[in-house]
């Protein structure tokens, strides 16, 4: 009968109903090593070639900022259009803390994080006290983006400065950083789905479900969304800084909005904006789409805009998870009237 | 100082007419169009095509405006089709991501296409004398074209049938489809209204500095700031945030340096938002 009560509570869970009561971590964890396991192959057959390997440790940066975005966005519906921005103030504060400060190397990285943390963690703590909407969030975190970004053209010149503090560590040679970004990204991953299994995870759906109804049920909806931005903005900012690190400089444009928040989106969008595995596919998948549009220059930014309509207009609820179901109401050629009830009806905001 | 308020005021009536063609869209059919410099940027190119192609200033101008009210219908009858069936914040936050999507294809295209163009237009004759400060003639006249345009728009509103009706559906949409105005008809009014305030913005700006093709993002993004601190969906509100900021921003320009007034600039927005989360003059929602 374990069946007819899962039924009975099911939540609108994205891409299935939510099984009850399996508290063991096997169902976590076997995607997330799948995960790493596939793409720890990568520098096996991407060889020498240290532009390739260049690319994708790119890759797996964005693949963490797409886990740190979905986190704020993804899961408590607050839109930040400042992860460029998060990711520039961890990695121009961790070089600039151990260049010109003089701190070593993790302190130093250690202490940028913290300060992106807090720095999203009160976007977000303002935006929910003032009650600010969606739409406002976006502004208010876009405006916090061009200031950054106008401060770091001050402090750094356009195009920005190298890394003195690292050099000549793992961090500068291909494969170690490859593997570094690569732990990075699992960790990103295994926090954000051990924080869906929580009773934050369940705070997060309520409420982005229904704010009042979750504030009703005694919710702490502000206290949910700024834990998400403090979390997600910490993903971000650390991101940033060891992707720095493994680049050896820091530059404007490495965290500009047309550069980072515009490819977070497309890549969330495409792989499901709030489930677990969608932003690293989508990173994965517009890697290489942007590896073989590269020849195209300026024209990508055409086509990341025409993915953008695309996507926002006919998939909202992203390429991957609308493929899934659509292969999981195939397998299950006739279901029950009250299976039928359970499968999830998406609620189509975005 | 007196010349650093003229400065001011005549760059926060720019600021002022950039942000009408924003707040008015919002106000009246909860979209917000972030291609919107970008329609100023294309009609520019038009304008500027034009004059390659030797139609003379004017005739180039006039087609320009015409440019801006298609892009305008064009963005109504294709991206705004699937925006308008949702509603509330829903909407708003689709038409956000597809005009930044169409914002993208715009940018992208004409930087690819026409890169380093940029359309200047230059009046001809030395500074003038106003109220004891020198201006450049291009300021003067972009600042003349603006105050009547904002009055002509002012009048619209208030007066005519027309602006009763629109600002009856900012009001209140149903009660205005209950005595028989269309909000779908009228908001296609506005988009065209806005693309042809988006051309004239763009011919004034270039009677200032030049306008080039990567000059779209930075236009949409001081639209939304006059807009957010004027109060969205607020005509009046865009007027007195512009002039605002205008102001703020001359004098930072000229007391503290020119590297970081727009830091100071978005600061201000920053911290009006803050204070008035529904901007000066806007609705609390």
């Amino acid at each position: 009968m374990s069946d007819g009560f899962a039924i009975a509570t099911g939540t609108s869970e994205v891409g299935g109903v939510e099984r009850r009561a399996s508290r063991s971590l096997i169902p976590l964890i076997v995607p997330i090593l799948l995960v790493g396991a596939v793409l720890s192959l990568a520098p096996i057959w991407l060889g020498e070639s240290r532009v390739l390997m260049r690319v994708a440790v790119r890759g797996l940066a964005f693949a963490s900022y797409a886990v740190g975005f979905n986190l704020i966005f993804g899961s408590t519906g607050q839109l930040f259009l400042c992860v460029g921005a998060l990711a520039g103030v961890g990695g121009y504060g961790a070089a600039l803390l151990a260049d010109e400060a003089g701190w070593p190397l993790i302190p130093s990285i250690a202490a940028a994080v913290v300060i992106a943390s807090l720095v999203g963690g009160l976007l977000s703590y303002v935006a929910v006290r003032r009650s600010l909407g969606v739409i406002f969030t976006g502004i208010v975190t876009l405006i916090f983006s061009l200031t950054f970004l106008n401060v770091v053209h001050q402090i750094g010149g356009d195009a920005g400065f190298a890394i003195q503090s690292g050099s000549g560590t793992f961090l500068r040679s291909a494969t170690p950083s490859y593997y570094l970004m690569l732990g990075l990204v699992l960790v990103c991953l295994l926090v954000h789905g051990l924080l869906r299994r929580s009773h934050i995870g369940w705070g997060f759906r309520a409420l982005r479900d229904n704010e009042v109804a979750a504030e009703l049920a005694g919710i702490n909806v502000a206290r949910y969304r700024v834990l998400a931005a403090l979390i997600g903005a910490a993903m971000l900012g650390l991101a940033g800084a060891l992707f720095a690190q493994t680049r050896g400089r820091v530059s404007p444009t490495s965290y500009e909005f047309a550069e980072v928040d515009v490819l977070v989106l497309v890549m969330l969008a495409f792989g499901g904006i709030g489930t677990l595995l969608g932003p690293i596919l989508g990173a994965i998948v517009f890697t290489i789409v942007g590896e073989l549009m590269v020849d195209l220059g300026l024209l990508r930014l055409v086509a990341h805009g025409a993915l953008i309509i695309a996507l926002f207009l006919w998939v909202p609820r992203g390429v991957i998870p609308t493929i899934g179901s659509a292969l999981t109401k195939r397998r299950r050629r006739r279901p029950t009237p009250s299976q039928e009830a359970a499968l999830p009806e998406r609620v189509e905001d975005v | 100082m007196r010349a650093t308020i003229v400065d001011g005021l005549a760059l926060g009536l720019r600021f002022g007419l950039l942000a009408a063609g924003l707040t008015l869209v919002y106000g009246l059919g909860g979209v917000l169009n972030l291609a919107y410099g970008q329609m100023a940027v294309v009609s520019a190119m038009v304008v500027l095509f034009g004059i390659d192609a030797g139609v003379g200033v004017l005739p180039a101008i006039g087609m320009g405006l015409v440019a801006g009210a298609v892009l305008g219908l064009i963005f109504d009858l294709t991206l705004l089709r699937p925006v308008y069936r949702r509603q509330g914040e829903s909407r708003v936050l689709l038409s956000l991501l597809l005009s930044l999507g169409a914002a993208f294809m715009v940018d992208g295209y004409l930087s690819w296409r026409y890169p380093f163009r940029s359309l200047s237009i230059q009046i001809a004759g030395g500074p003038m004398n106003i109220v004891g400060v020198r201006l450049g003639r291009g300021v003067v006249v972009a600042s003349g074209i603006t105050i009547v345009v904002l009055a002509l728009l002012f009048v619209l509103f208030r007066f005519t049938a027309l602006g009763r009706a629109i600002r009856s559906v900012i009001e209140d949409e149903q009660g205005a489809q209950l005595v028989g105005i269309s909000p779908r008809r009228m908001l296609r009014l506005m988009l065209i209204l806005s693309g042809v305030l988006a051309a004239i913005v763009a011919v004034t700006q270039a009677m200032v500095r030049p306008v080039t093709v990567t000059t779209g993002f930075e236009l949409t993004v001081f639209a939304l700031i006059v807009t957010v601190v004027g109060g969205l969906g607020s005509f009046a509100g865009a007027f007195l945030g512009g002039l605002g900021l205008g102001i703020i921003w001359s004098f930072a320009a000229s007391h503290i340096g020119n590297f970081l007034s727009l830091v100071i600039l978005l600061g201000a927005a920053a911290i009006t938002i803050l204070i008035r989360p529904s901007g000066l003059l806007g609705v609390k929602e």
